[in-house]
C-alpha cells in the first residue's frame, strides 16, 4: 500500500517529469541565421510527399473552412496538390505554369506566372548560402527546440501581411501561415512528410 | 439451411435490389419557406472563351440582392472577393491592391465577367407555394424581364431568361426547413459558365451588414469598365 508520504512523492517527480518534458528551450536566431537554416535543410531534400490540412479563417466569418489533401514536390521545379471533396481540386506548377482543375473538371484551367516567378529561379536563389537578408522583406526567426519558425514580412502594403514557416532542421515543412492584410489566415500543416521517396514526372500530372 | 447456403441464395436477390433504379422521394420541406440568407463554403469554377478561374470559397447571400463571394488561391490566400449590392458590383483583387467598382451593365462583354450579372437572378429560386409545380412556367422575374422557369415537385429545376441565360438547379437538399440546391450552373448565351457547389449552407442565419460591405482601404479604386478579365 502507498503511504501519503509516498504518493506526494510520486506526484512530485510525475509533475517534476511533466515540467522538464514540456520545457520549451525557445530562442531568438537571427534571421539570416533562421533563413540559412531553412535554405541548408532543404538542399538535402531531392522531392517529398505530405497529408496536408489547410484551414481558412475569412476576418468576416466566424467558421473555418477546412480542407483535407496531399502534395508532391520534385525538385527543381514540379509541385502538385490535390485537395479532397467537398472541395475537390487539383493544382500542378511546373516551374511558372500553374494548371489548375477544380471539381470534375477535365480540361485545366491553365495560367503563366512571369518567368521570373518560376519554381527554378526560386530554386537557383537557394544554391548558394544566405549571408545578408533579401531586400525588400522583414524577416523574424526562433529556434524551439528542434523546430524553427522563421516569420517572413514583405515591405509595402500588399496583400500578405506576413508567412511564417515552421520546419525542422533536416528540412522537413511541419507548417505554414499566411496571415493577409485583411484579417483572413490560411494554414497548411503537413502531416506524413516522406522526403526523396524517388517521384518521377509521372507522378506530376493532372490527370 | 446453413448460413452459407442461405447466404448463397439471398446474395443474388440483394445485388439485385441494390442496383435498381429509385426515385429519389420528393423532398419534405416546408410549403413558403424562403430563402432570406445563406452562407456557405462553396466550390467554384468560372470559364469564358478568353479567361477562367476556380477554387474554392465562401458565398454569403442575404435576400433580396446582396451577395459576398470570396474565392481563395489554392494555398488558402484571398484570390478575389465579389460584392453586388442593387445594381452596384465590387470586385476586389487583393493580390493587385485593386478594386473595380460600378454597375452590373458596366462589366466588360469580354473576360467571362458577365455571369456576375445574372447572380442576383440565379439567387432567386424559391420553391413553389402550397401547389407544387411540375413542368415549365412562363412569368415576369423579379429582375424585370421575361423567364421560363422549370418545376419538379415544386423546386424550380432549371430557368432560362428571355436574353438565353441558362441556370441549372440540382442536388437539393433541406436546410433549416429551406430546399437549397447544392449544385448551381449558370450558363450564357457566350457560352460563359459559372459552377457553384455548396458545401454544409447554413440558411436564415442572422448576417451582419459587415459581411456585405467591401473594405476598400488601402486599395487602388478604379471603374469596373478597367477590368481586363477574372
Amino acid at each position: 500500500m502507498i503511504s501519503i508520504k509516498q504518493a506526494r512523492m510520486f506526484f512530485l517527480l510525475l509533475l517534476a517529469l511533466l515540467l522538464t518534458s514540456s520545457t520549451c528551450y525557445a530562442r531568438t536566431i537571427s534571421p539570416v541565421e533562421g533563413l540559412e537554416a531553412l535554405r541548408r535543410g532543404f538542399t538535402g531534400i531531392s522531392d517529398f510527399t505530405a497529408d496536408i490540412t489547410q484551414e481558412k479563417k475569412l476576418s468576416l466569418m466566424k467558421r473555418t473552412m477546412v480542407m483535407s489533401g496531399s502534395l508532391r514536390f520534385k525538385k527543381p521545379d514540379l509541385f502538385f496538390m490535390e485537395i479532397k471533396p467537398p472541395f475537390n481540386s487539383r493544382m500542378l506548377l511546373r516551374d511558372n505554369i500553374i494548371e489548375q482543375a477544380a471539381g470534375n473538371d477535365k480540361a485545366p484551367v491553365r495560367i503563366a506566372l512571369p518567368p521570373e516567378q518560376g519554381l527554378k529561379q526560386w530554386f537557383l536563389k537557394l544554391a548558394s548560402p544566405i549571408t545578408s537578408l533579401p531586400e525588400g522583406v522583414a524577416v523574424q526567426a526562433d529556434l524551439t527546440n528542434t523546430v524553427y519558425t522563421v516569420t517572413i514580412a514583405p515591405a509595402g502594403k500588399g496583400q500578405v501581411k506576413d508567412i511564417a514557416i515552421v520546419f525542422l532542421g533536416d528540412g522537413t515543412i511541419r507548417r505554414l501561415v499566411i496571415n493577409e492584410r485583411n484579417g483572413d489566415r490560411a494554414t497548411m500543416t503537413l502531416k506524413k512528410v516522406r522526403r526523396n521517396v524517388g517521384l518521377t514526372e509521372k507522378n506530376f500530372r493532372l490527370e | 439451411m446453413s448460413l452459407y447456403r442461405l447466404l448463397k441464395n439471398l446474395l443474388p436477390l440483394l445485388l439485385l435490389t441494390a442496383c435498381a433504379t429509385v426515385p429519389a422521394p420528393p423532398l419534405d420541406y416546408r410549403p413558403g419557406a424562403v430563402l432570406d440568407t445563406l452562407s456557405s463554403a462553396v466550390s467554384l469554377s468560372i470559364r469564358a472563351a478568353d479567361s477562367s478561374m476556380s477554387g474554392s470559397g465562401y458565398l454569403l447571400f442575404r435576400r433580396p440582392d446582396q451577395i459576398h463571394l470570396v474565392v481563395l488561391s489554392p494555398f488558402g490566400t484571398t484570390m478575389m472577393e465579389a460584392f453586388a449590392l442593387g445594381d452596384r458590383i465590387t470586385l476586389v483583387y487583393p493580390a493587385r491592391s485593386t478594386a473595380y467598382v460600378g454597375n452590373f451593365d458596366e462589366l466588360p462583354e469580354r473576360g467571362g465577367l458577365q455571369g456576375w450579372r445574372l447572380m442576383r437572378w440565379v439567387m432567386d429560386a424559391d420553391a413553389s407555394g402550397e401547389n407544387p409545380l411540375n413542368g415549365p412556367v412562363q412569368r415576369m422575374s423579379k429582375l424585370g424581364f421575361s423567364e421560363k422557369v422549370t418545376f419538379e415537385n415544386g423546386l424550380v429545376i432549371a430557368k432560362e431568361s428571355s436574353a438565353g441565360d441558362q441556370v441549372y438547379y440540382r442536388n437539393y437538399s433541406v436546410v433549416n426547413g429551406v430546399p437549397v440546391a447544392a449544385e448551381l450552373d449558370l450558363r450564357n448565351d457566350r457560352g460563359d459558365r459559372i459552377r457553384i457547389l455548396l458545401d454544409e449552407p447554413e440558411v436564415n442565419t442572422p448576417l451582419e451588414d459587415a459581411v456585405f460591405t467591401p473594405n476598400l482601404d488601402g486599395l487602388t479604386v478604379v471603374p469596373l469598365s478597367a477590368i481586363q478579365g477574372l
